[in-house]
């Protein structure tokens, strides 16, 4: 029977979540997150285990072990061990979970916060930003500063929901990143016509002095945005087929773009 | 315009916080949107900021740490773009071009430490096993403080000691390469774009997709705030509908489970 006693404080676990923050500390290629994560916990365990050496070094060695998932949501994963912890689960238990939920909450945590959350914020912000307006930052930095205190919110839900939570985590999450994922989609189908920009210069004569801008009498009235939408597809079929470095994209579409200026068509 | 020494060191001070934050993915503030009004509003034109940190911001947004693989760097971007702009008089999208290399530069150091930061594992593993917590948090201030350094040097020498070589190489450039930068500063976000297609894009999206683009191109907004309530209710049909098919299954299941003949319900 494992033993069980409280020793943390809501207020240890609103430290913890703040100390989530130190995830990254010593980001390397052998362990990834690791170290950090190690470091965050450290306050909790030292209380949960101060009289007992052996099993402080247990739990050390096994936070060290490899670890990458989304620093946005890592407070969940963090309050969840650390309950397990304190009630005094074997090590097998807590590390048996922490492998088995690091990855699902990478990917939903890279799906909502990277591909769905910064793009919207990112739009809009620098829609204002653009014009001048210094709201585009502040409407930045003040969702993100929201996003940031949620974690002392999911270290405490990780907390107390304990082991009850795993089931939720794995029955939901495939549900949230596919809605995520369509959120995020349809802003970023919105970014391309409003962000990328390809204006053909050439002007074609027709007979009687008659002059055809290509770009405003013909790409404009049918299909506006067509040129950007293409190229941004172009990119996506490299990526995605051809597994091109997008640094290798990034240096082709500055040479791209310096040739067809030389050239005149852009 | 010159960068004095007191702005340089500013900038120095400003990359080490800004650094560290990036190295954590704690407050986002390294995000060029952030980072090049900060550094417009040491170099005392806020304005040139907004207008450079909306534009790179953009071309970055897809450009993203997700799956823990290193992007160019967006700090570094921001920094100097910005600082371009201001020295050399540059229009934002020229100066979009000429930050690539910084960034790019500082993505590789990033990588080198990545490497090498494997090296202190063995060490935070003696210290697990002698439940040694003091040398824990010894090595990971360490890594942070060579990040931070790191950062606060590499924006000194970039902004203060390198401005003058630098004003005098990009006002030697011919016109059509200054052009060609330009619109390349135009197209640059597609590549990002095309990045976070690769990671979200499947065909069952594709309608999304072409909702988000259909209606920046054709319907006049302010910004792109309509486009993101609009991916909410799809994204919220979506769940519902998931919710719902989930439902229906477990209780297909359910009732399948009772054995026999019993397909009434279904």
């Amino acid at each position: 029977m494992p033993e069980s006693k409280k020793v943390l404080t809501n207020s240890d676990i609103t430290k913890l979540g703040i100390r989530s923050s130190l995830l990254q500390a010593s980001f390397n290629y052998e362990r990834m997150q690791a170290g950090g994560f190690t470091w965050a916990m450290l306050p909790c365990l030292e209380k949960i285990y101060a009289d007992d050496k052996e099993k402080l070094s247990g739990a050390m060695t096994d936070s060290l072990e490899f670890i990458n998932t989304h620093p946005n949501f890592v407070g969940f994963l963090m309050g969840l061990l650390i309950s397990l912890e304190e009630g005094g689960e074997t090590r097998e238990l807590v590390k048996g979970l922490k492998v088995a939920l690091f990855g699902p909450i990478a990917g939903i945590g890279d799906a909502i916060f990277w591909f769905t959350l910064l793009p919207i914020v990112a739009g809009i912000s620098c829609s204002f930003a653009s014009q001048g307006s210094v709201l585009g930052p502040i409407i930045f930095f003040s969702v993100y500063l929201v996003v940031w205190c949620l974690r002392i919110v999911w270290t405490k839900l990780g907390y107390r929901l304990g082991t009850k939570s795993i089931d939720m985590i794995k029955e939901n999450s495939e549900i949230i990143a596919n809605s995520a994922t369509i959120l995020g989609i349809t802003v970023i189908g919105a970014l391309i016509a409003s962000y990328v920009s390809i204006t053909l210069l050439p002007v074609i004569k027709v007979d009687g002095g008659i002059k055809v801008p290509v770009q405003t009498e013909f790409f404009d009235k049918i299909m506006p945005n067509f040129l950007p939408m293409l190229y941004t597809l172009l990119m996506f079929y490299l990526l995605k087929k051809k597994q091109v470095s997008p640094v290798v994209l990034i240096l082709g579409t500055i040479v791209l773009a310096i040739v067809c200026s030389f050239i005149g068509l852009l | 315009m010159e960068i004095t020494l007191i702005q340089g060191i500013m900038l120095a001070i400003a990359a080490i916080i800004i650094g560290i934050d990036y190295w954590l993915e704690a407050f986002f503030i390294f995000r060029p949107l952030i980072v090049s009004t900060i550094t417009g509003a040491i170099l005392g034109d806020v304005t040139l900021g907004l207008k450079c940190g909306a534009l790179i911001e953009l071309a970055f947004a897809g450009l993203t740490p997700a799956g823990g693989t290193q992007p160019p760097n967006p700090v570094l971007a921001g920094f100097m773009g910005t600082v371009l702009a201001y020295t050399t008089g540059s229009t934002p999208q020229i100066a979009l071009g000429l930050c690539l290399p910084f960034s790019f530069l500082m993505q590789y150091v990033i990588l080198f430490f990545y490497s090498t930061f494997s090296f202190f594992m063995g060490k935070a593993d003696r210290a697990a096993a002698q439940a040694d917590t003091g040398s824990l948090i010894r090595l990971n201030l360490l890594t942070m403080t060579i990040i931070a350094l790191t950062y606060g040097v590499i924006v000194f020498l970039c902004t203060y000691v390198a401005q003058d070589a630098m004003s005098a190489f990009v006002n030697n450039l011919p016109e059509f390469i200054t052009h060609g930068l330009e619109v390349a500063g135009g197209i640059l976000p597609a590549v990002g774009f095309g990045m976070l297609l690769r990671v979200m894009m499947k065909a069952k999206y594709i309608p999304y997709f072409l909702a988000g683009f259909l209606m920046a191109s054709f319907c006049v907004m302010p910004n792109l705030l309509p486009v993101a309530l609009l991916g909410t209710v799809f994204a919220l049909i979506d769940y519902f509908g998931a919710k719902q098919r989930k439902d229906d299954i477990d209780e297909a299941l359910k009732n399948a489970g009772q054995g026999g003949n019993t397909h009434a319900g279904i």
